[in-house]
């Protein structure tokens, strides 16, 4: 994978003036991204357009130089991410186009030539990408389908500039870091800001499966793919043949993204869906697969167990790495850094620490599990909703929400009578029509983040209603579908794309240039899973079913049976306490909250004193208060101030000016 | 300081909320999370020794300010009574 960077000038300067005007501001934006690409970072300057690239050579190592260029149309291109039918495309194109390298690059620029803007849904991958046609003076971005790669821009009075990462438009002077209330309020009750939105001022994102286009000084953006979960299910499809079409997919997809230059290896998290991407991967590669794995010193969190039992059985080449409370509170910076988000919960931190153990280990290229409890409907969300529907059904019934303990044994919620957890459910009950019903407790549950606001915080986003915000981004469409189609929806878009994939996903693995690949997230197999019928992902309150039953001709039954095990971290004990580092009690003072503005500073100071106090657990409250305080302090601290880049990495970065 | 005060300060104090009505229900409002009111009950046991059964936990005793005092007194005098 790779960053890119970019940004329009203007047009019939000589290049030595252009060099001279726009040549270290381009260097600046590319050294930024050093981390997606440490092989290589280099800039292009041409007429109306600067481009630049930092590379992590995975293919074609001598060939996929970048930017670029076509030398009879003098189309540029820069590329971060992988088109896995590249190969297939190319044989398909090589009659009509002479290829000069065996470079997936070069696959896209003669896509995009033959084809115009349309070609991008004729791939298969992640990716984000910019292209600038001197023809029609015309810059086009585009963006995976499920939103894997990163992809930023900012609309100034001087131009139009985008980048991989919100920093490099900071580098590039684009923009002065400031946050932005309206992000900060959505991504506090939401996990995530609404697209095209981020917590900076100024800074948009390109929504998910879409694609951009920059000419005549204006910007115009749309959806080139956009899942259609409410897809009339396949009638008379029985589940042999539906799980014989899985296996294939699945499999197509793990066969496609072992495609690279270098060793591909998977992160092995000891529940179904890493396991069993790991058996498929390992009987691929006959034998050689290497996989990774992070184990947590405080047991309730720790899945080591399941991870050497499956590493054992496939003969797997297995690393771990324990991370301690400790190291969670030292690693934060560093994740708030890549992550460029505020969050909700410490479980980034390990992952950054996992992604430097590959990168150790010489390894460029992870494939890994996310996607599968979207597409197949393996969240408690879904079976919650599955439950609060039936609940809404019969509301005078005491038995019916006794259902809900069962989603929830191992949380101590379980503990209480269920009939308190029955109103905590019942929250959007009153209307069942409401599109995101589904997700209405767990945004209220965060949403109580937002009383620790400060007054002037508070009043800056007085207009902003994240649940609002969210609603009037939904497709009309979508309020047609059926309720666990909504949740799915609303899933994919918030917390997939916003926080799983990004802070929690490409940010911790650029961190330390590994490249994440995400067999779930083929959209073959979205759209397959999308036209399931209902029974086959979610039968009863057994969830991803279909996915099980494929699954037990490859994992063994303690896997299969296992209770679903949500991955998090521990965080109180990481911030606050003898083990925390020094940056948190800096931080979380109360002088440090005035300063930042953000958050009342009484509040933070009760909320640390609550608990350094505590003797009992920590509830999910207070720690996703912890979390969002301590992170977006981080942010403040960290991004605020002008970034700089190290003159030497600038100095690094090749340029041509053309 | 007076029940009905105690209470409503340690919410204030423990779930940062700065104004709710004493006939707020805790959990549709998301003024308490579920932890939480597991916290509640250990204060309210600690505070005004008494004993909170498996029986007593649901929502017409525990799921308002209003709700909690009348509870609470009631325990009390039961407790004085026996």
């Amino acid at each position: 994978m790779c960053g890119i960077a970019g940004f329009t000038l203007s047009y019939g300067l000589p290049a030595e003036e252009r060099r001279a005007r726009f040549g270290g501001r381009l260097r600046r934006m590319a050294a930024s991204l050093r981390h997606r690409g440490p092989d290589d970072q280099s800039a292009l300057l041409l007429d109306g357009i600067a481009l630049g690239h930092a590379r992590l050579s995975i293919v074609d190592l001598a060939g996929g130089a970048q930017p670029m260029r076509d030398p009879d149309t003098g189309v540029a291109v820069v590329f971060n991410g992988e088109i896995f039918n590249y190969l297939e495309l190319r044989e398909q194109l090589r009659s009509r186009h002479a290829f000069r390298t065996r470079s997936d690059t070069e696959v896209l620029l003669a896509c995009y030539l033959h084809r115009g803007i349309d070609c991008v849904i004729d791939f298969i991958g992640q990716f984000a990408f910019a292209i600038y046609d001197p023809r029609i003076r015309t810059l086009w971005l585009a963006r995976d389908r499920a939103g894997i790669l990163p992809l930023h821009y900012t609309e100034t009075p001087e131009g139009f500039a985008f980048a991989s990462e919100a920093k490099a438009l900071f580098a590039g002077g684009w923009r002065t870091p400031a946050l932005d209330p309206r992000g900060v309020k959505q991504t506090l009750q939401l996990w995530s800001p609404v697209v095209p939105r981020t917590v900076f001022e100024g800074v948009s994102q390109l929504s998910p499966g879409s694609v951009a286009r920059w000419s005549d000084g204006r910007l115009a953006t749309w959806r080139y793919w956009d899942p259609d979960l409410g897809v009339e299910p396949r009638v008379g499809l029985e589940a042999a043949q539906a799980e014989e079409e899985l296996g294939a997919l699945l499999e197509d997809a793990v066969r496609l993204r072992l495609r690279a230059d270098v060793p591909v290896a998977a992160y092995l998290s000891g529940g179904l869906d890493s396991s069993l991407l790991c058996s498929i991967a390992q009987s691929q590669l006959g034998g050689t697969l290497a996989t990774f794995s992070v184990g947590f010193a405080e047991r309730g969190f720790d899945e080591r167990a399941f991870q050497d039992e499956v590493a054992g059985r496939l003969a797997t080449r297995h690393r771990s790495v324990l991370v301690s409370s400790s190291e969670i509170g030292e690693l934060l910076p560093a994740v708030v850094r890549h992550a460029e988000q505020i969050l909700l919960r410490s479980a980034p931190a390990p992952l950054l620490r996992l992604s430097g153990l590959v990168r150790d280990c010489d390894t460029k290229v992870v494939l890994t599990g996310e996607g599968s409890d979207e597409i197949f409907l393996g969240y408690d969300l879904y079976r919650e909703t599955r439950v609060r529907q039936f609940c809404a059904r019969s509301p005078a019934s005491k038995s019916r929400p006794a259902l809900l303990r069962r989603l929830y044994p191992y949380l101590p919620m379980s503990q209480q009578g269920h009939e308190l957890l029955q109103q905590f459910f019942a929250i959007g009950l009153d209307d069942p029509q409401d599109p995101v019903l589904s997700h209405r407790p767990r945004w209220a549950a965060s949403g109580r983040i937002l009383r620790f606001l400060s007054r002037s915080f508070a009043e800056r986003a007085a207009e902003e209603d994240p649940v609002a915000s969210v609603l009037a981004s939904l497709p009309a469409r979508v309020r047609g579908w059926k309720p666990l189609a909504r949740a799915q929806y609303l899933e994919m878009q918030t917390l997939l794309a916003g926080y799983l994939l990004s802070a929690q996903g490409d940010r911790m693995l650029m961190g330390n240039s590994v490249e994440g690949r995400f067999p779930f997230l083929d959209h073959r197999l979205i759209e397959f899973a999308a036209a399931l019928p209902e029974r086959l992902k979610l039968r009863g309150l057994a969830e991803k079913w279909i996915l099980r039953r494929y699954a037990a001709r490859w994992l063994p039954q303690t896997i299969l049976e296992r209770p679903k095990y949500p991955y998090r971290a521990p965080i109180a004990s990481a911030l606050i306490g003898p083990e925390a580092p020094a940056w948190a009690a800096e931080l979380l003072s109360r002088e440090a909250a005035r300063q930042v503005g953000v958050f009342e500073e009484v509040k933070v100071e009760k909320l640390v004193a609550k608990l350094s106090a505590r003797t009992t657990a920590v509830s999910e409250a207070d720690s996703q208060a912890l979390t969002a305080v301590a992170t977006t302090q981080l942010l403040a601290h960290q991004m605020l101030p002008s970034a700089s880049v190290p003159q030497r990495e600038v100095d690094a970065v090749r340029l041509e000016a053309a | 300081m007076n029940l009905r005060a105690r209470i409503r300060g340690f919410i204030v104090d423990s779930f940062f909320v700065d104004d709710f009505s004493d006939d707020d229900s805790f959990l549709r409002k998301s003024i308490i999370d579920s932890l939480g009111m597991l916290e509640l009950i250990a204060f309210l046991e600690e505070e005004f020794g008494i004993k909170i059964t498996d029986a007593e936990l649901v929502p017409e005793n525990l799921d308002s300010l209003a709700r909690v005092c009348a509870f609470v007194e009631k325990k009390r005098q039961l407790g004085t009574a026996a």
